[in-house]
């Protein structure tokens, strides 16, 4: 592939670029910049008043209701990666490996179903788990007693729909990790004399971490926001970030405890993404330059 | 020697397994609803106790879900527009081009994908409430088209970049050779060689626009897309209509996104092996 270099003075680069950097500095950065100057400012009868004051940031800092809520949050971002990495990981292996002749039909089956329209794929969760639902007529027609699951409208509904809508995401990274490595080294391992079990462990496995790393975060940030799976299929018993942000939002009408909200996660999720960066880029294994 | 194989087969079985588990999981919901919207009953449990088109003549006999239709495909049409061009510039420049600020420019059109829609929507309201106050306009659907922008450009410049990355740049030349301009050369030549990969981001950035909840239930204001409809529906009780609903919206969704995928993947190919 040829790579050209370009001089900011050259129109090309300038119609290539300039219309999509400016729509993102326009509605993007300067957005993220003005949700931080919101939370210095304060509500009277609902309306915004412009003052430069901490007084959000204290009652932030000193509910511990706001906390809990965080902290839920992030747990249940937490159980959610390891589930969305425990399904993905085998399915995208076997994708990889051994379904090669039946990976594009697949694939678009996935694709399919991860465009889809998600308020109709949850309202169809809710025919599912639903007491007299899809799930339990099956079960009993296996044999199992009469409404055997109770998962809607509990944190596992929640948990059902979050894996159901974030899955596609480390099912591709670890997918495309697996499909980059070069048989010869699987094969150098054998002739080495390692055991299936060992080239997996020592070969596969290292060169597969890009995908799975970045497969985790993007499941732990987007995670992180999650509204119509704990609103719809959690029925609100176990309230997440989401339900206090739309609240201060809707309910209460208060904008910069809104935007305060808003910026303490969008910074658990850069944090987390900076902590993964480093442990990704010391090991050299994990090294995302290594393998370009 | 036989346990070996045994194991084999046992471990070969495990992991198809898990892919048809995996399509099982993904298709739960879509063919319930597909086979609900079938039903000749009132309530949606099975077993279904027969066949009709009932909820179907019920949706367009009562049809207060098409301003939201004819919403969502405004919205779609204009930010599939708007996202495919932005994408295809963009992925041309992240991979082709170096340039001054690149880093800068690549983290700043690829961190929309990092973000929780909820917390983009919620940003950009804020954005556009405070906007609109000092210049006196209120969101509907063209704060909605510029949010969906931000959020599917960054879908449309990776898919076409893959497109780029296998790219065969000696028909370029070819063409400069003989004669052809710049814009002759991205007329004839660059364009139709990325077509497959355009259509495909195309078609990802309609069905992302079109099923998008999050972002057009922040910045709609009192507009509604399809989602935002659905959404409403649902929060006050569950209705037959809405499998019937759901089906109109899968079936050329699906036929769209196997016909994307096809090209791309065959024009990938294709690129392969005149590349090797």
């Amino acid at each position: 592939m040829k790579i050209e270099q370009k001089s900011w003075r050259d129109p090309v680069l300038i119609a290539a670029v300039a219309p999509l950097a400016l729509v993102m500095l326009v509605f993007f950065l300067v957005p993220l910049v003005m949700t931080a100057v919101l939370t210095f400012q304060t509500t009277q009868y609902y309306r915004l008043v412009w003052t430069w004051d901490l007084k959000i940031w204290t009652e932030v800092f000193s509910k511990p209701h706001y906390w809990t809520i965080m902290g839920r949050t992030m747990v249940m971002a937490l159980i959610c990666v390891v589930l969305c990495v425990l399904i993905a990981f085998p399915a995208a292996y076997a994708l990889a490996t051994r379904l090669k002749s039946y990976s594009t039909a697949i694939q678009i089956l996935i694709i399919f179903a991860f465009l889809t329209d998600a308020v109709l794929k949850t309202f169809g969760w809710i025919l599912v788990l639903d007491k007299n639902g899809v799930a339990n007529w099956l079960l009993a027609h296996l044999g199992f007693p009469a409404e055997a699951l109770n998962l809607l409208f509990s944190p596992a509904g929640t948990m059902i729909g979050m894996v159901y809508n974030l899955v596609v995401y480390p099912m591709f990274t670890i997918y495309l990790s697996l499909v980059r490595i070069d048989r010869d080294l699987l094969l150098a391992a054998y002739d080495a004399g390692a055991s299936r079990v060992r080239a997996f462990f020592e070969v596969t496995l290292p060169l597969a971490r890009p995908g799975l790393y970045s497969g985790a975060i993007l499941v732990f940030v987007l995670s992180l926001g999650a509204f119509l799976e704990p609103r719809v299929l959690g029925g609100g018993t176990a309230p997440l970030a989401s339900e206090l942000i739309r609240q201060s939002f809707e309910t209460r009408v208060n904008w910069p405890l809104g935007a305060a909200l808003t910026l303490v996660l969008i910074l658990i999720g850069a944090l987390t993404l900076a902590l993964v960066g480093v442990i990704a880029l010391r090991n050299p294994f994990g090294k995302r330059r290594a393998a370009a | 020697m036989r346990t070996t194989r045994v194991k084999d087969m046992v471990l070969d079985t495990a992991l198809v397994g898990s892919v048809v588990l995996l399509l099982v999981f993904f298709y739960v919901p879509i063919v319930t609803l597909v086979a609900f919207s079938f039903t000749s009953s009132r309530v949606l449990t099975l077993p279904i106790e027969g066949f009709s088109f009932a909820w179907y003549g019920e949706l367009f006999r009562k049809p207060d879900f098409l301003p939201a239709v004819a919403n969502s495909a405004i919205v779609a049409a204009v930010s599939t527009v708007f996202a495919t061009v932005f994408g295809t510039a963009g992925a041309l420049a992240w991979i082709r081009y170096r340039f001054r600020l690149q880093s800068l420019f690549r983290a700043v059109t690829f961190a929309p994908l990092l973000f929780p829609q909820l917390l983009l929507g919620v940003v950009m309201l804020l954005w556009f409430s405070v906007l609109g106050n000092w210049l006196g306009f209120s969101t509907g659907l063209v704060t909605v088209v510029i949010g969906h922008i931000v959020y599917i450009t960054p879908f449309a410049l990776v898919i076409v970049a893959v497109q780029v990355h296998g790219f065969d740049e000696t028909l370029e030349d070819a063409a400069r050779d003989a004669g052809a301009s710049g814009w002759e050369v991205f007329r004839e030549v660059t364009f139709p060689l990325l077509w497959p990969g355009i259509f495909s981001a195309a078609t990802f950035s309609f069905l992302l626009s079109w099923g998008n909840f999050y972002i057009s239930y922040s910045l709609s204001g009192t507009a509604r897309t399809l989602p935002v409809f659905v959404y409403s529906g649902i929060a006050v009780g569950s209705s037959p209509i809405y499998p019937a609903l759901a089906t109109l919206n899968f079936i050329p969704a699906l036929l769209l996104v196997a016909l994307a995928e096809y090209m791309r993947r065959r024009a990938l190919k294709r690129q392969a092996a005149a590349g090797s």
